[in-house]
C-alpha cells in the first residue's frame, strides 16, 4: 500500500543540518493498522507527512499504491492524496468559516462531482462518525471529541484506501480519545482501510495490529 | 540594537521588499506633489514688481475699424483710443503692451552678447504702463514722453536680466542690437525691480521692457491698460465701450479686469495642485491603513518572538522601540532609494525650471512625510504587541 | 465548487473586518480616481448630443505651417478653409462640410445688468453636422449666412438671462453693440463639448470685420460630415492632396512653404496636437498607449498596497490551505480560488468605487466650475470600469495566490511563514 525505500529527511538551515529522518525502510500492507511510536521530536510526524505526500525526503523513495511520488507532478500528487489517502489531525485543521457539512465535502470539491453527490457523500460520512445532527453547526460551536470526529468523516468521505493520523487523541480527553479510537477501529475493521496513526500512547498502540517505533530518527524495530 | 534589527529585515527580505517598493513609491508621489506646491509657495513670497489692483484690461481688435479704408493706420486710430481713455474722469493712468500680466502668451528672445545664451521676455510698452503698473524703477530712470523721437530704442530691464547679463556692473547706457538684420541699436535706461509678468506663481525670469513706436510695419499692440480711481464702479465698463465706440464704432473690444485673470490664472495652477494633493492624501491614507494591516499581521506571526524577548528581559520600551527601529529603517530603505532616482533628476535638466532649494527642500519634505506616515502606522500594532504579557505571547502559537 | 469559493470569500470578509476595510477603501478610491478620468474622456470624445454623429465626423481643428526659419501651429483661417476644405462637399463620401469659429467672450448690458455670453459665429451647414434640440424656432440656414443677416440662435440660459424665460423667437438682442434677431432657442450645450459649444450663435458673416476672409491662420475649424466612416480613408487622402497644392500658393511663402495638418478624428486630432512634431502625422495608438501606461502607473501603488495585504491575510489561513492541499487540491485549483475572492473583493470595491464617482460627477456639475456641464456615468464607462476592477483584481491576487500554492502541505499546516 505505501512502502518506503531508504528514506532519509534532513532540515537545512543556513548553518546547521538536523536529521529528522535516517534511512527508513517499511511497508504497510492494505488492511493493516499500524502505530508509530517514540518520544516527541523522533521524526514520526515527519514520517507520516512523507507518507501522505506533505513532505518531500531528502533522500530514498516513497511509493503509495504503486506509484513513487518523486515522479509526479504536482498536478498527479494532488489526484493520489485526493483519491487514496485521508488525513486526521492532531489540531483538528477544521475551516472555521465553513460549516460542519461543507469541511466534509472539502475532499470531493476536487473531483467531478455535482453538488447533490457530494452533500449526499458527505451526510453519509457524518452519519457513520455519529454527527449527523450537527451538519449545519460551525466548528467553533463543537466540543474537541465533536470536532475530531468531524475530521474524521472528512478524511474517509473520499473513501480513501489509507488513512493517515498524527496523534489524532493527543487534543482529548481519554474519554474523548477511546471514542476517537472505536471509531477509527471500526473503519479498519467493517471498511476494510488501512491506517497508519502516530501517538505516543502505548495504550492506544496496544490496540493496533503493529508498532514502529522511532528513535531520533531511526527505526528501532 | 540596529544591527540586530537590520538582521531581522534582511531575514524577512521578501515581504519586506514589497513594503520596501510601496515607500519607494509613495515617496515619489509626496516627492512630485510637495516640490509642485513649495515650487508655487516659494514664487508666490516673492516680490511681483507690479500692482495688478484696480487695473483693468482692454483687448482690442481693430481690423475691422481698419478696413473702412478712409486711409487710417491701426496705430493711428490705436493711439486716438488712448487719448480718449485718458480724458475719462475715473482714469488715473493709461498705458499699451504687447502682452499683459497674468497672459499666457509670451515673446522671447535670445542673445549672446554677454558671452553666454540668455533668453529673456520682450514687451513692448507705451511710456504709460509705468504708471498703470506702478513698476519701481531702482536704477537709471524708466521711459518719458520724448524717447519717442530718439535714434536708438531705448529699454527697460529688470533686476534678474540686469544680474545675469552685467552682473553687478551698472547696466544703465550699455547698448545692444535685436540679432534681426539690420535692427536698431536698444540702450538700458533704467532698471526695475524683478518683473514676473506671469504672476506670483510662476518662476522669476529675465524681463525686458521696450518703448513702443508705432510703425507702419509692424504689428500694432492689443492690450491698453487703465487704472482706475479706488472705488471706481463694474457700471463704468458700459460708459468706457460707449466712448470707445464713438473712436472706432467697427473695432472689436474685450474688457477683462487684472484681478479676474489673475484668479483665472492662479485657478489653472492651483486646481492641478489641489487635485494632486487629494489624489496623493488618498494614495498615502491607503498605504498607511495597508501598513497598519501588514505590520499588525506580522505581529500576530511573530507573538512567539515578542513574547520571548518579554521572557528574555526586554521592556514594553524595548519591544515597541524595536519593532518602530526596524519600521524606520525599512522607510529609510525606500526613502533612500527614491533619492537616488530623484537626484538624477538635475542631470535631465530640471534646474532650469525648479531652482536647486526647492528641489530639495521637496526631498525634505517628502522624507518627512513618510518617516511621519510610517511611524503612525507602527505605532499602534508596536503598542498592541508590548501589551501582550510574556506568557500569552509565547502561549499564542 | 464556485459556491464553496465565493462563500469562503464573504466569510473571510466579514471575519476580518479591518482587512476587509482597507482593502476596500483602496480599491474604490482607486478606481474613484479613473472612473471619474473615465468619465471625463468619454464626455469629450464619445458622441454625445448635440455632437451625436461624432463617429463620422472629420475634422481639421489644427494646421502646423513651416519653413526653413520659421514655424507656427495655430487653428486655420477662414480663408484657408474655404478656399480648400469647404470644396470637399463635391466628394461623393461628404454628406456636408462646416466652418466655424471657436466661441468668444461677449458682453451685453440688459437694464444696467451686464451678461457675459459665449458668442460664435458658424455658417448655416453647421446645423446639420450637429444636432441641437431646439426648444423653440429652428437654425439660421446657409442663405441667411451668405446674406449677413443678423439672425441668432441662443440657449436656454441665454433666454433666461436676456428674455427671463418668455418664449425668444423674433425678439432682438443687443451682443457687444450689435443687434440680432433671435431665430432659435436650444438646450444647454456642456462646455466641454468644444466644438459644437457657446450661448450664442450667429452667422460668421455678421463679424465686424471681414478681413477674416483672407485668413490663412487664424480662429477657424472645420468638419467633414462623412456619409459613412468607410469614407474616412477617402476623405483623409484628399484634404492631404489638397494640402499639397496649397502649398504652393501660400500666402507668406517667404516665411513658410509647407503646410500640415489633416482631416481627423477627436481623438486623431488630439494625438497629433499632442504627439507630432509640427502636426505632420497622428498616432492615436501611441496617445492610447500613453494613456494605459498613466493608468498602470497610476495603479502601481494601489497594486502592491493590495499584494501586501493579500499575502497578510492568505497567511493567516494557511492552515486552510494546507487542509485543502493535503485533500487533494492541486496548485492550481488553489490559485484559483484565491484569485476568485480577490476578484470578489475588488468588484465589490469596484461597485463603491462607482457609487463614489457618480457622487463626485454629481457635485463637479452642480460646483459650476465647468459650465453646464453635464459629466455622468453611462453603460460603457460601467464596462471600462469592471474591467479596470477585473484587471486590478486579477494583478493584485496572483501573486500572492502563487506564493501560498507553492507552499509545501507541511509548512502550510504548521503555518510557518514562507
Amino acid at each position: 500500500m505505501i512502502r518506503l525505500d531508504k528514506v532519509s529527511k534532513m532540515y537545512r538551515t543556513e548553518r546547521i543540518e538536523t536529521t529528522a529522518l535516517d534511512n527508513i525502510n517499511f511497508a504497510v500492507e492494505p488492511g493493516e493498522f499500524i502505530s508509530i511510536m517514540g518520544p516527541s521530536g523522533c521524526g514520526k510526524s515527519t514520517l507520516l507527512n512523507l507518507m501522505g505526500l506533505l513532505d518531500e525526503p531528502t533522500s530514498g523513495q516513497v511509493a503509495v499504491d504503486g506509484r513513487t511520488a518523486e515522479r509526479l507532478s504536482d498536478r498527479e500528487m494532488a489526484r493520489l492524496r485526493n483519491e487514496r489517502i485521508g488525513f486526521v489531525f492532531q489540531q483538528f485543521h477544521l475551516i472555521s468559516d465553513l460549516s460542519v457539512l461543507d469541511n466534509v465535502e472539502i475532499p470531493l470539491l476536487y473531483r467531478r462531482m455535482s453538488g447533490r453527490e457530494r452533500s449526499q457523500a458527505a451526510l453519509a460520512a457524518l452519519d457513520r462518525v455519529g454527527l449527523s445532527s450537527r451538519t449545519r453547526h460551525f466548528p467553533s460551536q463543537l466540543s474537541g471529541g465533536q470536532q475530531q470526529r468531524v475530521a474524521i468523516a472528512r478524511a474517509v468521505v473520499g473513501r480513501p484506501k489509507v488513512l493517515l493520523a498524527d496523534e489524532p487523541t493527543g487534543n482529548l480527553d481519554s474519554q474523548m480519545g477511546d471514542e476517537i479510537m472505536d471509531i477509527l477501529e471500526s473503519l479498519n475493521r467493517e471498511e476494510g482501510t488501512t491506517i497508519v496513526m502516530v501517538t505516543h500512547d502505548p495504550r492506544l498502540a496496544e490496540r493496533t495490529h503493529r508498532t514502529v517505533r522511532l528513535f531520533d530518527g531511526r527505526q528501532v524495530q | 540594537m540596529i544591527r540586530h534589527a537590520l538582521r531581522l529585515i534582511w531575514n524577512r527580505k521578501r515581504s519586506n521588499a514589497l513594503i520596501l517598493m510601496e515607500i519607494f513609491l509613495s515617496f515619489l508621489v509626496v516627492f512630485v506633489v510637495a516640490t509642485l506646491g513649495i515650487f508655487y509657495w516659494d514664487n508666490y513670497r516673492r516680490p511681483l514688481g507690479y500692482d495688478y489692483r484696480d487695473v483693468w484690461g482692454l483687448e482690442v481688435d481693430l481690423r475691422g475699424e481698419a478696413e473702412k479704408g478712409a486711409g487710417f493706420q491701426e496705430s493711428e486710430i490705436f493711439e486716438r483710443l488712448l487719448r480718449e481713455i485718458g480724458s475719462l474722469a475715473p482714469v488715473e493712468a493709461v498705458g499699451a503692451g504687447f502682452s499683459v500680466p497674468y497672459e499666457n502668451s509670451t515673446q522671447t528672445e535670445s542673445s549672446d552678447e554677454s558671452g553666454r545664451l540668455l533668453t529673456y521676455e520682450v514687451n513692448p510698452v507705451t511710456e504709460g504702463i509705468g504708471g498703470v503698473l506702478k513698476i519701481e524703477t531702482v536704477r537709471g530712470r524708466w521711459f518719458e514722453p520724448g524717447d519717442a523721437a530718439l535714434a536708438w530704442i531705448p529699454v527697460v530691464i529688470d533686476e534678474d536680466l540686469a544680474h545675469a547679463w552685467f552682473g553687478s556692473a551698472d547696466p544703465v547706457g550699455r547698448t545692444f542690437r535685436k540679432a534681426t538684420a539690420n535692427a536698431k541699436e536698444r540702450r538700458v535706461i533704467g532698471v526695475v525691480r524683478d518683473f514676473r509678468r506671469s504672476g506670483e506663481l510662476s518662476a522669476t525670469s529675465n524681463y525686458l521692457l521696450e518703448l513702443w513706436r508705432p510703425t507702419a510695419r509692424e504689428a500694432t499692440l492689443r492690450n491698453i491698460l487703465i487704472r482706475l480711481r479706488p472705488g471706481t464702479p463694474a457700471a463704468f465698463e458700459q460708459e468706457l465701450l460707449t466712448r470707445l465706440r464713438g473712436v472706432a464704432r467697427d473695432a472689436d473690444f474685450e474688457v477683462r479686469t487684472l484681478a479676474q485673470r489673475r484668479e483665472e490664472s492662479f485657478r489653472s495652477r492651483l486646481v492641478p495642485l489641489v487635485i494632486g494633493l487629494v489624489v496623493a492624501a488618498f494614495l498615502l491614507l491607503m498605504v498607511g491603513l495597508g501598513l497598519v494591516g501588514v505590520l499588525w499581521q506580522n505581529l500576530i506571526r511573530r507573538t512567539r518572538e515578542v513574547g520571548l524577548r518579554r521572557a528574555a528581559g526586554a521592556s514594553r520600551a524595548g519591544v515597541r522601540g524595536q519593532i518602530l527601529i526596524e519600521q524606520l529603517l525599512i522607510s529609510t530603505l525606500g526613502i533612500a532609494l527614491a533619492m537616488i532616482l530623484a537626484l538624477q533628476l538635475p542631470l535631465f535638466g530640471v534646474t532650469r525650471f525648479v531652482s536647486p532649494e526647492v528641489l530639495a527642500a521637496g526631498l525634505l519634505a517628502a522624507a518627512l512625510t513618510i518617516y511621519l506616515l510610517t511611524t503612525v502606522c507602527a505605532l499602534y500594532p508596536s503598542w498592541m504587541a508590548s501589551r501582550l504579557p510574556p506568557a500569552e505571547a509565547l502561549r499564542y502559537e | 465548487m464556485l459556491g464553496n469559493y465565493l462563500k469562503i470569500a464573504v466569510k473571510v470578509l466579514l471575519r476580518r473586518k479591518f482587512f476587509t476595510f482597507i482593502s476596500l477603501f483602496g480599491i474604490s478610491v482607486s478606481l474613484l480616481v479613473l472612473l471619474v478620468t473615465a468619465a471625463l474622456l468619454d464626455h469629450v470624445f464619445a458622441p454625445h448630443a448635440p455632437e451625436v454623429r461624432s463617429d463620422r465626423t472629420l475634422g481639421m481643428y489644427m494646421i502646423s505651417m513651416q519653413g526653413p526659419h520659421a514655424s507656427g501651429n495655430s487653428q486655420p483661417g477662414y480663408g484657408f478653409l474655404d478656399r480648400w476644405v469647404r470644396p470637399m462637399a463635391g466628394m461623393a463620401e461628404v454628406e456636408t462640410v462646416s466652418i466655424f469659429r471657436g466661441a468668444q467672450r461677449r458682453l451685453s448690458y440688459v437694464d444696467g445688468r451686464r451678461i457675459e455670453s459665449y458668442l460664435k459665429q458658424t455658417d448655416g451647414e453647421f446645423w446639420r453636422v450637429y444636432s441641437f434640440d431646439f426648444l423653440e424656432g429652428g437654425p439660421f440656414l446657409p442663405d441667411d449666412e451668405k446674406n449677413a443677416r443678423a439672425v441668432a440662435v441662443i440657449n436656454e440660459t441665454t433666454r433666461q438671462r436676456f428674455f427671463g424665460g418668455a418664449p425668444a423667437v423674433g425678439r432682438g438682442l443687443t451682443v457687444d453693440g450689435q443687434r440680432f434677431r433671435v431665430v432659435g432657442v436650444v438646450k444647454d450645450v456642456p462646455f466641454l463639448r468644444f466644438l459644437s459649444f457657446s450661448d450664442i450663435w450667429v452667422p460668421t458673416s455678421t463679424s465686424r470685420s471681414q478681413a477674416y476672409r483672407t485668413d490663412w491662420r487664424g480662429d477657424f475649424q472645420a468638419v467633414l460630415l462623412a456619409r459613412d466612416r468607410s469614407g474616412f480613408p477617402a476623405i483623409k487622402r484628399e484634404l492631404a492632396a489638397r494640402l499639397r497644392q496649397a502649398e504652393k500658393q501660400m500666402p507668406e511663402r517667404d516665411l513658410f512653404d509647407h503646410i500640415y495638418g489633416g482631416a481627423d478624428t477627436l481623438f486623431e486630432a488630439t494625438a497629433r496636437a499632442l504627439l507630432s512634431d509640427g502636426m505632420r502625422e497622428t498616432h492615436p495608438e501611441k496617445l492610447l498607449a500613453l494613456m494605459l501606461t498613466g493608468m498602470a502607473f497610476f495603479l502601481l501603488l494601489p497594486t502592491l498596497n493590495l499584494v501586501n495585504i493579500n499575502l497578510s491575510r492568505i497567511l493567516e489561513r494557511s492552515s486552510e490551505i494546507g487542509v485543502r492541499k493535503a485533500f487533494g487540491a492541486s496548485s492550481g485549483a488553489l490559485i484559483g480560488q484565491l484569485v476568485i475572492e480577490n476578484v470578489v473583493l475588488t468588484l465589490i470595491g469596484g461597485a463603491i468605487g462607482l457609487v463614489l464617482a457618480a457622487a463626485v460627477l454629481a457635485g463637479i456639475n452642480a460646483s459650476g466650475l465647468v459650465p453646464y456641464a453635464q459629466f455622468a456615468l453611462n453603460f460603457r464607462i460601467f464596462l471600462q470600469g469592471l474591467g479596470i476592477a477585473l484587471f486590478f483584481g486579477l494583478l493584485s491576487g496572483i501573486y500572492p495566490a502563487w506564493r501560498m500554492s507553492k507552499l509545501r502541505p507541511v509548512q502550510a499546516l504548521q503555518g510557518r511563514p514562507m
